[in-house]
């Protein structure tokens, strides 16, 4: 009994559960993930499923469009966000926590349903559906994805460092590329692995701002994977997702401080 | 010398002026093109049968149909391993297909099938009653059967917007001379400190007017949601008259039924997950604090890895557990899936509380005789309380705006959650009409939550 209660009081065991429970729905699936794809149907190794992918031209060019419309948008989001943040942070708001509030609240609003009002509001406008509108959906989908890393960075940031830098005699355009933006970069990496992963993974919103005319890569993995005969071929697209995801987010663990966390 | 170098200023300004006029005026036709959207309802023979005349013509325009069947929204595969068939919308006898659409979008409903065709060009001057549809190989012939609704696009919009920039750019052109033309009566030092405020001023007001500008851009298509919340018509975009019948629907349960079990089980699943993660992400949070530093660190990296992984391979991932478990998917895989990805975010909001508290009080309680529920219950939980509170807001927040997890494990026992719903509603080419009022009320909801809070706030800094 009282040796128990000693296991009781170790505080130390109390994670046991929820890494126990880690490790059969987070670790195993994605164990299972690599198992299928070097699996065929009938769960003999085989290494067809890649040889496919290599050789499977729609595959391969959907997931090049994908890391370009992927790439597009994060820069996109960079040059539209940094200055709204970067404006944002400056003391001369009165009221800067509501500006980065309002920025955040659309994400409240179911964003299929964000998707589709876009939609009819191009429509509206009479603008055609196409890659132009595929773009403006996604960077309108994850701009503040991109906006609230580099805003928290920025109103962190000493600002005494920039009143220096002026008074050394720097101006207002040398100060902020040698010191504003260096110092913001860890909320401009963050800002970049959190809008970029989920692009080019991104499946619903390409479907409907596009009426299926375009097709991405998660779209892709969701028509393989959800045909039973296909699932093992589906299981490698994902893996081939999975490993840009883990390159992308060592980029980020590199450059930047956990900021994924302050996330709304 | 000055004067001369001011109006080089001045001159570059009207310059840039006369190319923003030039460009509204230029490029505005451009996008004022007013188009109509059709929404035709037809019956469906149902026959696929061959025709050999087809191809030629299929050559001439392609037009996109996703064909999906009653209720399951399952493509239905006319072409090996693709749901997506190129197909021919054509009238019979109309040689000109060019006047039909870029793309449709069908589904079944019951034995008729509604299409919605964009049309980009003229109007056909005799619609024809019978129409065929064709992807090359096979075609059917049908009939339309009334129009369901047919809209404008709003060209004149654009027009609106050029406008608008001309009066500005007016306005801001006559205020510059006027302000000018002041100015000169003045010292020459008085208008050096008066163009500095200036400068600073316009600084202020660009930066302010391109914040505004961002958040119309933002918030437009939410707008239009909710504008269209208050009036009947079934198509979002399409105004039949003020009325709040779709607050009514909402209210008393008349909405479409799967609307309504969407949204109980959209809450039902949230609360599941926000109460389970919160519990097990306190208890991890506290076991992972008192780890030796290595342990932790493993912890951590577990704990961080479904915060890293996008929606759709977590979904995926479990999706493939679940199959290889033989677990049959619905509600229980939907909740499990939730807490997978809402634990970490619990653990990250209760771990800073924890490092902000006497880490001797817990202990000082079992000494006095307390046994560790008693001392959690009391001692403990008082302090994370706050953490714990923001994780289980965190936790119901993911878990309602959730898309792709759910898609992958919520199985094809007909459970949806508004996400899934909704998707699948887009997907038909409609949208039901009392998502635009619960989605207008959630808005409100939050808006009035920040205004409190901004309330607050001031308070509290007076």
């Amino acid at each position: 009994m009282s040796k128990i209660l000693q296991i009781a009081s170790s505080r130390r065991t109390w994670a046991w559960p929820y890494v126990l429970f880690m490790l059969l729905f987070v670790v195993l699936p994605l164990i299972l993930v690599a198992f299928y794809a070097f699996t065929d149907i009938d769960g003999h190794f085989t290494l067809r499923n890649f040889a496919k992918f290599f050789t499977h031209s729609e595959a391969i060019q959907t997931f090049l469009y994908s890391l370009m419309i992927a790439v597009f948008n994060t820069v996109i989001c960079l040059l539209i966000g940094y200055p709204a943040a970067y404006v944002m942070a400056q003391e001369e708001f009165k009221t800067p926590k509501v500006m980065a509030m309002l920025f955040i609240l659309p994400m409240w609003i179911n964003f299929l349903l964000r998707t589709v009002a876009t939609v009819e509001l191009f429509n509206m406008f009479g603008l055609p559906l196409g890659e132009g509108a595929l773009l403006f959906g996604l960077c309108y989908d994850y701009l503040p994805f991109m906006i609230y890393p580099i805003y928290n960075t920025l109103q962190k940031m000493d600002n005494s460092l920039v009143e220096a830098a002026q008074d050394l005699g720097a101006n207002r355009w040398q100060s902020f590329w040698k010191v504003i933006v260096p110092l913001s970069m860890p909320g401009v990496y963050s800002g970049i692995v959190m809008v970029f992963m989920p692009t080019v993974s991104t499946f619903a919103i390409a479907e409907l701002l596009t009426h299926n005319n375009i097709k991405l890569f998660g779209s892709l993995i969701q028509d393989y994977i959800t045909t039973t005969d296909l699932l093992n071929y589906g299981a490698v697209l994902s893996l081939v997702l999975l490993i840009i995801i883990g390159l992308t987010s060592f980029f980020g663990d590199n450059n930047s401080e956990g900021e994924k966390g302050g996330m709304i | 010398m000055r004067v001369s170098r001011k109006s080089k200023v001045e001159s570059r300004k009207l310059k840039i002026m006369l190319v923003l006029i030039l460009y509204s005026l230029f490029f505005t036709p451009a996008f004022a093109q007013s188009n109509l959207t059709y929404t035709l309802r037809m019956a469906a023979t149902g026959e696929v049968e061959l025709l050999d005349n087809f191809p030629e013509v299929y050559e001439t325009e392609k037009v996109n149909i996703s064909l999906y069947d009653g209720g399951k929204y399952e493509p239905l595969r006319y072409d090996e391993g693709r749901d997506t068939v190129d197909f021919i919308f054509a009238h019979p006898g109309e040689e000109d297909l060019t006047a039909w659409g870029d793309s449709i979008f069908s589904y079944h409903e019951s034995d008729e099938t509604v299409w919605t065709v964009w049309r980009n060009k003229k109007e056909p001057k005799n619609r024809s009653q019978r129409v065929m549809v064709a992807n090359g190989r096979n075609a059917f012939e049908t009939y339309l059967h009334d129009t369901i609704d047919a809209k404008k696009s709003h060209g004149w919009i654009w027009w609106v917007f050029a406008a608008l920039v001309l009066i500005g750019a007016v306005v801001y052109g006559c205020f510059v001379v006027y302000s000018r033309r002041k100015e000169r009566e003045l010292s020459s030092v008085e208008q050096e400190t008066l163009r500095r405020q200036r400068m600073g001023k316009r600084r202020h007001y660009i930066s302010q007017a391109y914040l505004w500008l961002l958040l119309v851009v933002l918030y437009a298509p939410i707008a239009l949601i909710a504008v269209f919340s208050f009036t009947k018509s079934k198509v979002l975009g399409n105004w039949t008259g003020f009325s709040l019948d779709l607050y009514a629907n909402l209210f008393t349960g008349q909405a479409d039924a799967g609307l309504n079990s969407a949204i109980w089980y959209t809450v039902i699943i949230a609360l599941i997950a926000a109460v389970c993660s919160t519990i097990l992400g306190t208890l991890a949070a506290i076991g992972i604090y008192n780890m030796r530093a290595r342990q932790r660190k493993v912890v951590s990296f577990l704990n961080s890895v479904p915060m890293i992984n996008p929606d759709i391979i977590t979904g995926i991932s479990l999706f493939l557990l679940f199959v290889a478990l033989g677990m049959s998917q619905g509600l229980a895989t939907v909740c499990i899936a939730h807490v997978v990805f809402c634990t970490p975010y619990v653990v990250l909001s209760v771990l800073p509380r924890l490092s902000k508290m006497n880490p001797n009080t817990y202990e000082a309680a079992l000494d006095l005789g307390a046994t560790p529920a008693q001392a959690l219950r009391m001692v403990m939980l008082p302090e994370l309380w706050p953490g714990m509170l923001s994780g289980f807001i965190l936790a119901l927040t993911l878990s309602v705006d959730d898309f792709g997890v759910t898609f992958f494990t919520k199985g094809s026992g007909g459970l949806e959650t508004l996400s899934t719903f909704i998707y699948s509603d887009a997907r038909k080419g409609g949208l039901t009409p009392e998502l635009r009022p619960l989605f207008t009320i959630i808005l409100l909801v939050m808006l009035s939550v920040l205004i409190y809070i901004n309330f607050k706030n001031k308070q509290e800094e007076k």
